[in-house]
Order: structure tokens, then sequence, then C-alpha cells
């Protein structure tokens, strides 16, 4: 169902013509739908009788929709039919199911550049439409594993030349591009372009071949062109910086190609990490000798300090010898350290505070020290093996985790072994072989602190209890009032089925059956209306009165006040003609055909007399404000009836009048 | 298991998911309230609790069914589900344990060589496919024994199947594929 509007010049002045199956804007020439008949669905009678429908399933609009998408993205004809073939087929296999159609139809676009080679990218896709990316690429795998399409990889050399164009490089264009190309290959080579965005590598190409040629394109420029973020790039530029190709000038780099393929970056990264843990196991491994080294300078240390306290007494006094004695220290364990002073000091600190644990000084105890105070005694433990090897730091650093490793066996050790497990019948009784209930009960908390827990709970999340009570008497308050509805938020009021009608008559008839208004209803006069709207006395009025109020209560929620007159061709307004004889029963006033009033607003009712006798009107015709009225009306005022029209928003000209 | 190569190729379970009933209603505020590393979902309508021993969690809905992550085998799947299970029965609720499922299981496993991606994509199409913009590996996907395998450039392989027997077969069926399109690494 096309609009009908003409999309190069605007006007509404299309001429249709089924024979030719053409749709021809009559004001500018153009053709607007040039093969109606196939594309529309008849239905054949077959042999036995039954109907078939024949035709394509294919409705103008997506081929519409495929080629507003081919445009922008600057797709050839060629290429936007062969979307569309791919189109038909997906709707053939019902692959279209369960995916909205532009997400369809973009795949189809994208199947269609895959396999021409066009650069574009699906992420130029998403943008113009701005759907996730990765919801696109689900589509199009899906389409392409149905369609038994294989779309062939993407070679990141297809992209150069249009990201290059992007940049303006000028008449310089071609060699850039070689070289951007000549670089990319090299990628490919040294093994950084697999599970890479091609986009991504070719920024960096692109990047460095500027700077080779003396353009000075910045990072930003090319990661506005390139879409990619600019870490990315950065770390592509600096993957390619270990290439043994990043060495070369910009000369041999034209000239030579290096045999040496390098291992993917991801790989080498990794193979750091082991080299690393494996340095680190064997550094473990010395630990044992090292261990003893740390012994004998510890024991060397003791001996002196204890020959020494008795001078370190006399503080005051020995302030000349310390610096001495320091030195006797320093001799002994023959250090070349800096701040001599300083660890002097400490190492006095570390006796006098483990004065009596000399003895039992050992690397555990120098561990505890570590982590106690990591700075202070570090630095004894850490200067004495300072030349062995590297820092002992590292070393006992690593020890504490060792330690810590041993926990947890320790732990399961003491819990004991649980690994049995007889297959248990599935009679859902509960094996409980293997399962230690006092270890479960930890998992329990106990009486009172289930009373701490249950207030902390309810005070945390107060707001959604507050909630949940609110609705609870919500729901109790009208469950009282009897206008309870299950499920509230679910429907969304009933569903109405479109009145299809061919002429206005069928369509307030079915209407009002549908609606099942008062059977008291003389459906000849209201057909009389149709006829000569100001002729016809209404004799409808009495009638109309009595169903207006007593069978309208209902307000379930109807769209926004439709103007309509019953006279007004149905097929256009389609399910708008909600009646507004249902919204505010006692004040519509059934409209006449609109024939020159309806856009004068009409006068109020008073020309109605409450007794509800017949209204004679010379205007359109309006159902009275009665008495009797059954209900409360929340508005009271008389309201015009081209407010209860709608207002001005009813933009219905006399000249689309089908001139009834 | 590693029949086909020369050197034994490890494979690390990492993930198993297994999902069970316990064939009663439960009640989640009071799990919630009476137990110890739990988390309340209540907007989803779930509770989460986390189990020490066999490393596990578990999403407990109030129908009963619970689904248990994160456990490095089978067994040990099973095992945290009776756990729980038996947790459960504590607090006071009739639970029964039944529809015992192994859903899903994790692994992963590291090829001595690099893979060239592209080359693995055209000799297997259309059941390998690889997107580069969308994801840096090509997928496999084994339709009879239902396991899916991530291969990536480097050599690594996340295989997802329904049991562990799967997994291993897929890893046998996809070795010889691989081997094809090797690249061994120089470093």
């Amino acid at each position: 169902m096309s609009s009908k509007v003409c999309k190069n010049c605007g006007s509404t002045a299309i001429d249709v013509d089924h024979a030719r199956g053409n749709a021809v804007c009559m004001s500018c020439g153009s053709v607007l739908d040039d093969n109606i008949i196939v594309s529309e669905v008849e239905f054949v009678e077959t042999g036995g009788g039954g109907s078939l429908a024949v035709g394509q399933f294919v409705s103008s609009e997506a081929k519409q929709n495929i080629n507003t998408l081919g445009h922008q993205l600057q797709m050839s004809q060629h290429c936007l039919d062969t979307a569309f073939n791919f189109y038909k087929m997906a709707l053939n296999k019902r692959l279209t199911n369960g995916h909205r159609s532009s997400h369809v139809i973009a795949a189809c676009l994208y199947l269609v550049c895959r396999t021409e080679g066009t650069p574009h990218m699906l992420l130029d896709l998403s943008d113009v439409l701005q759907v996730n990316v990765y919801v696109l690429g689900k589509v199009f795998l899906h389409l392409a594993k149905e369609l038994c399409i294989n779309a062939p990889a993407i070679d990141p050399c297809l992209y150069i030349p249009r990201f290059a164009q992007m940049l303006e490089f000028g008449e310089k264009n071609h060699d850039v591009s070689m070289t951007a190309m000549r670089l990319v290959q090299r990628m490919k080579r040294d093994w950084m372009h697999t599970g890479r965005r091609p986009s991504g590598l070719c920024g960096a190409a692109l990047l460095v071949s500027a700077h080779m040629h003396d353009f000075c394109r910045t990072v930003k420029e090319v990661v506005n062109v390139v879409k990619v973020c600019e870490s990315t790039l950065r770390k592509r530029l600096t993957e390619f910086e270990d290439t043994p190709t990043s060495k070369l000038t910009v000369e041999e780099f034209m000239r030579i190609d290096l045999d040496d393929e390098c291992d993917p970056p991801s790989y080498t990264a990794g193979l750091k990490k082991t080299k690393t843990q494996q340095l680190e196991k064997q550094l473990m491994e010395k630990m044992p000798d090292v261990e003893d080294e740390i012994k004998g300078y510890q024991d060397e240390i003791d001996a002196e300090l204890e020959s020494l306290r008795p001078k370190l007494k006399g503080v005051y006094a020995a302030y000349v010898n310390r610096d001495l004695s320091s030195e006797d220290i320093r001799s002994v364990l023959s250090q070349q350290d800096d701040n001599q002073s300083d660890e002097d000091e400490e190492l006095r600190a570390v006796a006098r505070h483990f004065d009596k644990d000399l003895d039992t000084l050992t690397v555990e105890a120098l561990i505890k020290l570590e982590q106690k105070t990591p700075e202070e005694e570090n630095e004894c433990g850490m200067k004495i093996p300072e030349r062995v090897g590297p820092s002992l730091a590292s070393i006992l650093g690593t020890m504490p985790s060792a330690a810590t490793l041993g926990l947890p066996e320790t732990i399961n050790k003491c819990t004991g072994e649980e690994r049995e497990n007889d297959g248990a019948a599935d009679s859902g009784e509960l094996d409980l072989s293997g399962i230690d209930d006092s270890e479960i009960e930890l998992y329990l908390l106990s009486e009172s602190e289930i009373k701490i827990k249950t207030a902390l709970w309810m005070a945390e999340n107060s707001d959604y209890l507050k909630e949940q009570k609110e609705k609870e008497a919500k729901i109790a308050k009208e469950k009282e009032l009897g206008i309870y509805k299950e499920k509230k938020p679910k429907s969304s009021g009933k569903k109405r089925s479109q009145i299809r009608a061919s002429t206005a008559d069928e369509a307030i008839g079915k209407m009002l059956e549908q609606k099942k208004i008062s059977t008291k209803i003389n459906y000849d006069v209201l057909k009389d209306l149709n006829i000569r709207p100001s002729a016809s006395p209404a004799r409808k009025a009495e009638s109309v009165k009595s169903e207006s109020s007593a069978k309208l209560t209902r307000r379930s929620t109807k769209p926004a006040q439709t103007p309509t007159g019953l006279s007004v061709p149905l097929s256009t307004l389609g399910k708008r003609l909600q009646p507004f004889i249902s919204r505010q029963p006692n004040k519509k006033q059934a409209v006449e055909s609109p024939q020159d009033s309806l856009c004068n607003p009409l006068p109020a009712p008073a020309a109605a007399p409450a007794s509800g006798g017949v209204v004679v009107e010379s205007g359109p015709v309006v159902y009275n404000d009665v008495a009797d009225e059954e209900e409360d009306e929340e508005e009271d005022t008389c309201v015009s009836a081209m407010d209860l029209l709608g207002g001005n928003d009813y933009g219905f000209d006399g000249d689309d009048d089908d001139g009834f | 298991m590693d029949s086909s190569n020369d050197e034994a190729v490890d494979i690390i379970i990492t993930n198993v998911v297994a999902t069970f009933r316990t064939r009663c209603h439960l009640n989640l505020r009071t799990i919630a309230l009476e137990g110890i590393n739990v988390i309340y979902k209540p907007e989803v309508g779930k509770v989460l609790m986390k189990l020490r021993k066999p490393r596990i969690t578990a999403s407990i809905w109030s129908s009963g069914k619970i689904i248990c992550t994160g456990a490095t085998s089978e067994d040990e799947a099973k095992l945290g589900a009776r756990r729980l299970a038996r947790c459960l029965q504590k607090l006071g609720f009739k639970v029964r344990f039944s529809a015992f499922k192994v859903v899903n299981v994790l692994a992963v496993c590291s090829m001595p060589f690099s893979i060239h991606l592209v080359d693995f994509t055209k000799n297997n199409r259309p059941i390998a496919s690889y997107e580069p913009e969308l994801h840096p590996a090509a997928t496999y996907r084994i339709k009879n024994i239902k396991a899916t395998v991530q291969v990536f450039s480097t050599g690594s392989l996340t295989i997802t199947g329904p049991n562990v027997q799967n997994v291993a077969t897929a890893v046998e069926q996809v070795y010889p594929l691989l081997f094809e399109c090797r690249k061994p690494l120089c470093k």
C-alpha cells in the first residue's frame, strides 16, 4: 500500500494504471511503482474449487526500502537487484520471521556487499539503521547459513581506497594507497590481521603511509574515518612496531620484503607471561641455596650484634664507637651499600625488637617481619643477599603465596573427603551420602542472626516493599469496587478487529453490531442520514438518546477523539471509527454528513429540547444532551461539537470529499 | 582421548552448568533471610546462593527450579547440587532431588601451533564461520554432537557442549582440520 504522495515533488496527484501496472505522478511525471500487477497477490481458483494465492509476496514497500538503503550507501543497481533476489529467497524460506524487516533487508544488502566485494562494512549499515552491529551480525549470519551462501572473507585491502579517499590525499592518493596496501600485506604476513577488525588495520596502515609521504594526518582524523577507537589504533601501531619490518626505512620498505613471518601478537603476549612464570619457578628452585646464604649472614649478624650490645647501651658515650662498630659489621658482612648508618640503625632496631628471638630468627620470621612492616625490616633482609641474585623481596614475595596455597588444601583435608558419588536414582530422594551435615549447617544462620538480617534486609529494601504494599492495596480496593481487571498492565483494552466495508452503511452496521449498542436503534434512520443529510429529519433522536445513555457506560480506553462523520468513507479512516458515540455518550452528537458545516463549530446543542423529541436541525444533527442521564458526567459544560470532533487537528478539507 | 595426537593436548574444563528441580515451591524470602552467601534479586525473582566447597553459584527460583554453575567437573556439579538441596532441606522446605541434568560444559584447550583462520574457514564452509568484524574467533559448529568450537588464531580453542564426552569428541574431530591450516610458531 503506497501512500498517495509523490516522493519527488510531493504532489498527491498520482495516477495508478492497473492495466499497465504503473503508478505515475501527474505533476512531475516520475514513475513510482512499475510492477503493481506482479506485486499484487491475486487469488486464483484451483481445480477442486479452492482458491490459491498467486503472485509475489514481497511488497513493493520492501523493495523500496532496499533501494533507499542501497542508495544511501551508494550501491549500484546491480547490487540492489541481487539484494532483492536474496530477500525473495529469504521470504520463501520463511527466514524473515522473528527478525525485524529492516534488519533482514540490511542483512541482504550486506550479503551482496560481501559477495561482490564492495568496500562496505557492517558498521556502515548499522550506522544508517542505528542498530547494534552485533544484532545485525546475528541476522546476517543466520541468513548466510540458511541460504547456504558462502560470503568470502573480508580483505582489508578492499577498504583502503575508500578510506584514502575520505582522508583526502589529493594527487598523491594513489601512492599513499599503494604504500598502505603493501603495509597491509606485510601485516598479513606478520599475522597481525587474523581476528582483528580489518578497519583497524587499514587505519594503522594509512596513518603510517600518510606519514611516509609527508602528510600529517593525526590519529583523530584517521579514527573519524575508519571508525575504530584511538586505543585500538595505537595498539596496532605498537604491534607493527614490534615487527622487524618497522625497522626498515621508507625506501627499503618499498624495495625489500622480509621473509620472516612473525607470530600473532596475542601469542607473543601469552609467551611473555609463560616466560615470566617460568622464571619465577626457577627462582623458587634456587631458593634453598639462597636461604642457606641468608641463614649464614643472619648468624653472623646475630653474633656481631651480641658482641656489640654492651656497647650499644652506652648510647651517648659510645656515639663515636658506634660508627666504628658499624664498620666492623660492614667488614663482616662485606657489603657495599650506600646508606650504612640507616641500615645499622635498622639492624639494631631489629635486634632490639627480636631480642629474645634472635636465635629463632629464620626465614619465616623474616617473612613475618616483611609482612608487618614492609619497608623498615625489609631493608635488612633485602640488602643482604643482594649480590646473590634478584631482590629477596621478589623471592620472599612469592613465598607467602606458596604458603597461602597450602591453606586451602589443609582446609580440605580438615573437612574430610567427600568425593564419592554413586548415581543417585532419580526418584526424587536426596542421596545424603557424602554430604556433611555439620558443614551444611554452616551455611545457615542462627536465630539471632536471622533476626538481625531480617531487620537489615527490610531496611534496605523498604522502597521495594512499599511499592508492593501499595500495589496490593490498590488491587484490594479495586476488587471492592468491582472494577478490578486481572492483569491490568498486560491487556490494553479490548482489541478491535478492523472494520472492512465497502460502503459507509456497511461499516456503520458492522461497527454497531460489534459494539453491541442498543438493538433499539433504527438502522434505517441512520442510513438515511447518509443519503440526504440536511433534508431528512433526524428521527433517530429518541432511539439515539436512549441508546446513548443506556448502553455506552463503558469507558474502556479509546483512542483520542476521532472526528468522524458517519458518511465519511471508512476506508480512509479504518479502525479509527471509534465512534465518539461511546466516548462521551450523552454529550456527543452524531454528526451528519459533513457538507460544509463540519468545520464550523457547531452551535451548542441548545436547540435540542431536553425531552428528546425529534430534533430538526439545519446543520449537522447532534445527539441530545439527555436530562435523564443515568450516569454523572465529569464535564457538565456543554462542549461544542467541534471539540468533540477533535478540534483542529482533523484536517478534513472539503477538497478531499468524495462528494457524497 | 587424544589418540590422534602425538603430543598430549590438555583439555581443561572450566565450567559445568547443571539444572535440577526440587519439586516443591520455595519461598525465596526465607532463603534470602536465613542463608549465608545469598543474594536476593526480587526484580528478577530469584536468589543466588554461592557454595564454597565445590565452588558453585546456584540460581534458585521460587518454582523449585535451580541452575547450578561454576563447577569444574560433572561430578562436582552433582555434588554441589545435592549439597544445595540438603541446605534447602534444612531451611524447612520439602525438597526432593529430581531431574538433575548437566546442560552445558565449557572447556578450553591450546594447540601448539597457530592457525590460519581464513584458510580454515575456506576449507570448512558452511560449518565454520568467521566474521572478524564481529568476533575474533572462527566458530565451528558440529551438528551431530551439538558442540561449538571457537578457534582463535593463536591456537587456543574454547569448546562448549552438552557433556564432557562430547567436548572431547569435538576436539578430536576438529584437530585434523586445524592441523592442516597450521602455522608453526617460530619463537
